[in-house]
């Protein structure tokens, strides 16, 4: 069965485009505009893979890690962060939350990712 | 006989009451000097303090007990040591310090945050000394209002040259279709292009970040021998795509650990490796050198590269700035990087700077010191 990845991300453009690429690669995809609704997905659909983006309109990414943190049925569902913030404040934050990996939008293309992704499913 | 003893007297009494007027009139003239010296000292814009040859406080004028939080009759004919409370105390600490200070940056919290600039002047004959309080507090906030402006348009053009990259890139690999070869050439350049807009945006906000001074992270000891081999390392495919002869000689023994920024040294280091690789021609030859002694380290990167023309060399470490040879060759550049090398260095309290000959090559050294 294929694996699902729930992608949170609010500039529809690069949601479209990941999502695009993750369905070439045989992944089923979920999207999210927003922190909230990504809580919401995740929980109602358990997805195998979470990428999150962490600057997002009301509850931001940093806050979405820390919630599926409190809830022992989501904190194994893996987060890879998708972020144009590149702190090395901002990285720390996010691993210490739980993400397995940290991505730097701009730095990565949509194939790297995939291979990312690969990477954590495997 | 007593008449003229008399009248002798009434001269001299009068002879002596001209001189006590002249007295009187030279008096008020001092008074009057004196008042005005008063009068434009404690109107002055800047804080003004005037100390003894013992380091007591003569004088201080409004501004100065406005900046400091004390009142004249409070500190007058105290010394310096004396005065222990805040904020007075960092301005004697940052005075007792340095013999003479020429705008030393004091940035106070109390009775507001702001902060000074600190000048002393020393008055010679009797060894007084006069200390200026300037108020930079504005062009800080205007300086920190334009670093964060930078830093927020920097972060906005981020996004939109994210799906560029992505939208171009699955093009590239076909994902959207097969594309022809034509078209493949001219996608790869836009790619390319774009690219070099992450590279800058990426520059500006480390550049913004140094300014905003909050640039130095967290202090940690490190193997800098590593930092720099994993360098070389990342550079493995450019280094033999132009047949390069790269070199790393670390000098004999071990190599003390020392503390860093790690991630900002790493961006020196790069910052030196990649420009010799960029700015050398195929075959040549790079030697990365690391050596130390008992107060700092020194890292230096030699090429035989295009060198820096002799009139333009003085320019190298200036925002934006790229050499007219150095143009020639890579059209894209930012001009930020040996600009964010520097800043970066002198952050930690090391040296830069670089031999050249135009033709022949450059080598650029920093040093880091262990404290």
């Amino acid at each position: 069965m294929a694996k699902t990845i729930l992608v949170i991300e609010d500039d529809k453009f690069l949601r479209e485009l990941i999502t695009q690429k993750l369905l070439k690669e045989g992944y089923d995809t979920s999207e999210a505009v927003d922190g909230e609704e990504g809580i919401k997905k995740i929980k109602e659909e358990k997805p195998d893979l979470v990428l999150l983006d962490l600057i997002l309109p009301g509850i931001d990414g940093f806050e979405v890690l820390s919630r599926m943190r409190e809830e022992p049925n989501l904190s194994s569902i893996p987060v890879i962060i998708l972020s144009n913030l590149g702190r090395k404040e901002d990285v720390e934050k996010g691993l210490k939350l739980g993400a397995v990996d940290y991505l730097i939008k701009a730095h990565f293309t949509p194939g790297e990712i995939i291979d990312k992704i690969k990477a954590v499913l495997k | 006989m007593a008449e003229d003893y008399l009248k002798e007297l009434a001269e001299t009494r009068k002879a002596l009451l001209n001189i006590l007027e002249d007295v009187e009139e030279a008096r008020e003239r001092a008074e009057e000097e004196e008042d005005k010296t008063k009068a434009i000292v404690s109107n002055l814009a800047d804080g003004l303090i005037v100390l003894d040859w013992g380091n007591r406080i003569v004088l201080i004028n409004s501004q100065g007990e406005k900046f400091l939080d004390v009142k004249t009759k409070e500190i007058e004919g105290k010394s310096l040591e004396e005065l222990e409370k805040d904020p007075i105390e960092k301005l004697v600490k940052l005075i007792l310090k340095k013999k003479k200070l020429y705008r030393e940056e004091l940035p106070l919290e109390k009775p507001r945050e702001f902060v000074l600039e600190v000048t002393t002047v020393l008055l010679s004959p009797r060894k007084e000394k006069v200390i200026i309080l300037h108020d930079i507090s504005r062009e800080k906030t205007i300086d920190r209002m334009k670093t964060e402006f930078v830093s927020f348009s920097a972060h906005q053009l981020k996004s939109p040259l994210t799906s560029i990259k992505w939208a171009l890139k699955m093009f590239l690999d076909g994902d959207l279709g097969k594309i022809t070869e034509e078209q493949r050439e001219v996608l790869s350049k836009t790619y390319q292009t774009n690219e070099s807009m992450i590279f800058l945006v990426d520059d500006l906000l480390s550049l913004a970040r140094i300014e905003e001074g909050r640039y130095l992270y967290k202090l940690i000891p490190v193997k800098i021998d590593k930092i720099i081999q994993s360098a070389i390392d990342s550079c493995q495919k450019k280094i033999k795509k132009k047949k390069l002869k790269v070199e790393f000689r670390k000098a004999k023994g071990k190599i003390p650990e020392i503390k860093v920024d790690v991630e900002k040294i790493k961006l020196a280091v790069e910052n030196f490796i990649d420009n010799a690789i960029k700015y050398t021609p195929e075959e040549g030859e790079v030697i990365a050198s690391l050596s130390f002694n008992k107060k700092e380290i020194e890292f230096s990167v030699k090429d035989s590269g295009i060198g820096v023309p002799k009139a333009q060399q003085e320019k190298i470490f200036q925002k934006f700035f790229r050499a007219s040879n150095a143009i020639k060759i890579k059209s894209q550049g930012t001009g930020l990087g040996l600009f964010i090398t520097k800043n970066i260095v002198e952050a930690h309290g090391g040296r830069i700077w670089f031999e050249s000959e135009e033709g022949k090559g450059t080598t650029f050294h920093f040093t880091l010191p262990f404290t």
